[in-house]
């Protein structure tokens, strides 16, 4: 009897395997029929939307934004997946590869220019243009999606943009009588007072760890105020006043700021500011809930970066997220309804406010929750002043993401540890850049 | 019991020739046992490996389309002249490997003799020790991260109270700390991987063989190192190597606490890899790197084996 | 005076080392429930707080309602459970195959078991995706059953072939000579007798599972289809960690494993002893 068993267990187990092996072409065939007759009826339909930056303060949001959708569009469903930042990229690369995308996706500015020419996306512009929204979103917002893809075309409609800038203990600033930095002098100078040996305080911390490139970058093109490229088509990486900047910027490391900035990340930076250790950081207004939660209310605020010696605010272009619709969508215009929905005045008031970013839809400026965050008006103010630079990095360069990870990263930690000068560092990155560039150029502008 | 006590007594009276006939006869036993496993291998595994080699002699950036095609052996050259990042990583690779599977099995085998031994709580304890395994990476790296943490984490704290430090330290940004702190934390997750496995083969040792090395007055390191160890080593030798293989591509930690910094000093080979085809999307590349390091691993693999004279007494 | 030098004795060579070990295995866990029982501004407050000083349910309250942790651990707790299930079957078979014959390929397929751990899992993922798109398993709890059992049949069968040699032949020849089949040898000689290393491969594949996270994530593309890591994983946003929920959710997600090390754990005593005894 056992005997019995044991073959029928091991016969039943070869023949699952050996269905599985022979089963590729037959179940293909009946996903692709279910998909054809899925579009003919009038049965509601199911949308999947990926959030690529899913996380407790996110999520909730989201799916009450979704709720309100379903509301008013009974016969459309949005499925929610929530996907962690970290690995949110490599959940789309995969997807692509292997052509089973969702219907709409959170999309960041960086990743339009590859997206679209993996034709994975769907062109949005005359959506876009027939709809109301277009009169209200950010236009230098939708410039900047339009000017990085390869066709000039539209693939993102950004619901929610983000600027970096500083924030500050107003009440250790008071207490030491210091102002406010305006000017990137004046932010050294804050640096060296408000560092305070006997309550182990330091005036700033670096961002050293994951993601130290875009905080360096931002902050060198804040103080010089150039473009990206010259005239020539030459990078300004590596111009004398970058070479200045970055020296300085990283001179202070481990002897007025934590030592642990080499290694610092957005929690462990984040960490230093909420546990009272130190008095500025460098982030956005994304993470005004941490501070909320961890310091008493008026002890802190958001401050823009200090101005370029011309007084001008510099911010960098693109800094924002986008609803995207993936081309293998049945229901592109299902789908674009949800992109209309969340761009509307009611959901992207309630979204930036739930999640402290900043609205690109020009009505939600009036809300009076608007007014009344300090940190979302002082971002705003910086995107509204006619004055404030914007620079475009070139997100289209398909390395463009690499070069930040694999030179600028490890290069600022070799600059900070004092293994590379700020200009051999520069160097490498204006070189890895042009390199980029020249390779990129000569496939498409023969 | 009484049936195996049967056997025993049997055991003795056994005719080992007709066994060998009847082995000789069930040939295709052996095929027949060892299917399921080849079919799930082969059906689902061959086709990713496989993958990673092709995409070794092309150029494949999922993220530029335009510039993939063949690209012969130029990744491999690229590898072995031009890359500044291959030699160094392959050194932390080892030093990471070396230092934790060492230090995994030496405390995983003190643990397994500590809790072989009888005691009061003694299921309790076991269950407790091996928990650390349980733990998930995602868990694992950030409560380590909080508690290396140089403002917020219980280390600094402990050791300041304790007079050891007089002022916060940076454990994971500093050169000369970060690698050893992740290699602790590691540690504290691999450990019980061996504990359990040796716990299990230790279990298994016949008892008279202690009693007989007793009655011949063995003292207790004798009878560890003439009867526990040669009974351990064919679970000590195959263990160790998966485990190095694992720690070879483990990267869950490392990742998540130092990021390969600061400045490079704590990235190992597969971080390297990892790096540049998930973040990089350079699949070519990051598959010849693969390839590199499948090769590596299968020349240690069969030269440990030979070495350590596996499965001979 | 022989009692006495008794005690010193297993005080040195039992109770001092394994205090230390166990405090290193211990101090860790302990923060982690401390963390889990904090209310949130509390976990980054200094001076820290070794015991909680306002203790609070609330974070396994959140873990457990709010994200949907209910369904993730039963998703885990179905993949985990029918992989041992497989893994034991298909893992006994080819461990007694290695361990028991002699055979041609043996080595070739030794080597191949080895070959399959040496790809870093990052590598494996899109192929593997598109496998199971074929297959239309995506988002199915069998991509990721499948999956984890080839991944794990490499290193379970070593284990078992190893726990198999430790088994005397002879006395599986001799139940044979005795009149039983070979399958009814196995059974009531060689199982038994097996029953710790079975544990310990079944163990060790359910944690594999319960704590895989990379490949649970790329294959699934449902939230109601998560497993327990991609479900905690969703707790740490860029913007935000909810360190507390986090740490309440894994002490949940460790229940499970704890049972099952508590069960485990009474098998790998000396089993084999106690069998030849007599």
């Amino acid at each position: 009897m056992i005997k019995k068993k044991m073959t029928t267990a091991f016969f039943a187990l070869t023949m699952a395997t050996g269905m599985l092996l022979t089963g590729c072409g037959g179940e293909e065939q009946a996903a692709t029929k279910t998909k054809k007759e899925a579009a003919k009826s009038d049965e509601p339909v199911t949308l999947q939307f990926w959030d690529e930056n899913a996380g407790p303060a996110r999520t909730p949001v989201w799916e009450e934004v979704i709720k309100r959708f379903e509301e008013k569009n009974p016969n459309i469903n949005v499925e929610y997946v929530g996907i962690p930042n970290s690995s949110a990229k490599s959940k789309y690369d995969a997807a692509i590869a292997a052509d089973d995308m969702p219907d709409i996706g959170s999309v960041q500015t960086t990743w339009l220019p590859e997206f679209s020419i993996r034709e994975a996306l769907l062109p949005l512009d005359s959506h876009f243009e027939k709809s109301d929204i277009s009169k209200k979103i950010n236009p230098s917002a939708t410039g900047v999606n339009k000017k990085i893809t390869q066709d000039g075309k539209l693939y993102g409609i950004p619901y929610a943009q983000n600027l970096d800038a500083l924030w500050i203990r107003t009440d250790w600033f008071e207490q030491a009588s210091v102002q406010e930095p305006k000017t990137w002098d004046e932010f050294f100078t804050v640096i060296e007072k408000m560092r305070d040996q006997a309550n182990n305080r330091y005036g700033f911390t670096i961002r050293g760890g994951a993601g130290a490139s875009f905080t360096i970058q931002r902050a060198m093109f804040a103080y010089s105020g150039l473009d990206f490229f010259d005239k020539n088509g030459k990078t300004n990486i590596n111009d004398p006043k970058h070479v200045e900047f970055v020296e300085k910027y990283f001179s202070y490391y481990d002897k007025l700021t934590p030592k642990s900035d080499i290694t610092n990340g957005y929690k462990e930076m984040i960490a230093g500011f909420d546990t009272g250790v130190v008095a500025m950081v460098h982030h956005n207004p994304g993470s005004y809930g941490e501070h909320n939660k961890a310091l008493p209310a008026g002890s802190y605020k958001l401050i823009p970066l200090p101005t370029t010696e011309k007084g001008q605010y510099v911010a960098e272009g693109g800094n924002a997220v986008n609803l995207a619709i993936f081309k293998s969508t049945e229901h592109a215009d299902e789908a674009w309804k949800f992109v209309e929905f969340v761009n509307s005045e009611e959901a992207q008031s309630y979204w930036n406010q739930q999640t402290g970013q900043i609205p690109t839809n020009s009505d939600v400026l009036d809300d009076k929750w608007v007014q009344d965050a300090q940190h979302i008006k002082t971002a705003f103010e910086v995107y509204n002043n006619p004055d404030t630079k914007l620079y475009e990095p070139p997100f289209y360069l398909p390395d463009y993401r690499a070069i930040l990870d694999g030179v600028v990263d490890p290069g600022v930690q070799a600059v900070m540890s004092g293994k590379m000068s700020a200009k051999d560092f520069l160097d490498e990155w204006a070189k890895a850049i042009e390199d980029s560039k020249a390779k990129y150029d000569q496939t498409f502008k023969k | 019991m009484s049936y195996s006590q049967g056997v025993t007594e049997t055991v003795v009276n056994s005719n080992k020739a007709v066994n060998r006939k009847k082995i000789k006869k069930d040939k295709w036993v052996p095929y027949l046992f060892i299917l399921p496993s080849f079919l799930i291998i082969l059906g689902f595994l061959f086709y990713p490996i496989a993958t990673v080699f092709y995409y070794s002699v092309q150029h494949y950036d999922v993220s530029a389309p335009y510039y993939n095609g063949f690209a012969g052996l130029e990744n491999f050259k690229e590898i072995f002249t031009n890359d500044k990042m291959f030699i160094p990583s392959l050194m932390n690779s080892l030093k990471w490997v070396v230092t934790e599977v060492g230090l995994q099995l030496t405390f995983g085998m003190i643990l397994a003799l500590l809790l072989n031994q009888t005691f009061k709580f003694r299921g309790v304890i076991r269950a407790v020790a091996f928990i650390p395994w349980a733990i998930s990476g995602v868990l694992a790296s950030t409560m380590w991260s909080l508690m290396f943490n140089e403002h917020m984490g219980v280390l600094n704290d402990l050791l300041m109270k304790m007079g050891i430090v007089d002022e916060p330290q940076a454990f994971l940004a500093s050169t000369s700390t970060a690698f050893t702190s992740v290699i602790i934390a590691e540690l504290w997750r691999g450990i019980p991987f061996f504990a359990i496995t040796l716990l299990a083969s230790l279990s298994s040792i016949p008892v008279e063989l202690y009693e007989a090395a007793r009655v011949d007055g063995a003292s207790r390191w004798k009878s560890f190192i003439y009867v526990t160890l040669p009974q351990l080593k064919n679970t000590i030798v195959l263990t160790t190597l998966l485990r190095v293989v694992w720690e070879f591509n483990n990267v869950d930690l490392l990742f998540n606490l130092t990021g390969g910094g600061p400045a490079h000093s704590t990235t190992t080979l597969t971080m390297y890899i990892a790096d540049l085809a998930v973040h990089g999307s350079n699949f070519g590349y990051g598959s010849a790197l693969t390839v590199v390091s499948f090769g590596i691993l299968l020349v240690f693999a069969i030269l440990y084996l030979k070495l350590s004279r596996y499965e001979k007494e | 005076m022989f009692t006495a030098n008794k005690k010193v004795d297993k005080l040195l060579t039992l109770y001092l080392p394994l205090t230390m070990l166990l405090s290193f295995t211990i101090f860790p866990i302990y923060w982690t429930l401390n963390t889990a029982f904090k209310p949130e501004g509390d976990i980054v407050k200094r001076p820290l707080q070794y015991m909680p000083i306002n203790p609070t349910t609330e974070n396994f309250v959140t873990a457990w309602t709010n994200v949907g942790f209910a369904t993730f651990f039963k998703n885990s707790l179905i993949v985990g459970v029918s992989t041992v299930l497989v893994v034991l079957v298909c893992s006994t078979l080819s461990g007694y195959a290695l361990s028991r014959y002699q055979f041609k390929g043996k080595r070739s397929f030794m080597i191949m078991l080895l070959c399959t751990q040496f790809i870093p899992r990052a590598m494996m993922i899109i192929p593997l995706f598109v496998i199971f798109k074929n297959l239309g398993l995506i988002s199915n709890p069998l991509s990721l059953i499948i999956t984890y059992t080839a991944i794990e049949i490499p290193f379970t069968t070593i284990l078992m072939s190893g726990f198999i040699s430790n088994v005397p032949k002879e006395l599986e020849e001799a139940a044979v000579i005795d009149g039983c089949t070979k399958l009814q040898a196995l059974r009531f000689v060689v199982f038994p007798l097996l029953l710790p290393g079975i544990v310990a491969t079944g163990v060790f594949t359910f944690i594999y599972t319960w704590n895989e996270f990379l490949i649970a994530l790329m294959l699934t593309n449902q939230q109601s289809k998560f497993t327990l890591p991609v479900g905690l994983s969703t707790m740490m946003g860029e913007f935000s960690i909810n360190y507390g929920a986090l740490a309440a959710g894994s002490v949940i997600a460790l229940i499970p494993a704890v049972i099952l090390f508590a069960y485990a754990q009474k098998h790998l005593v000396n089993g084999m002893g106690g069998a030849v005894k007599g």
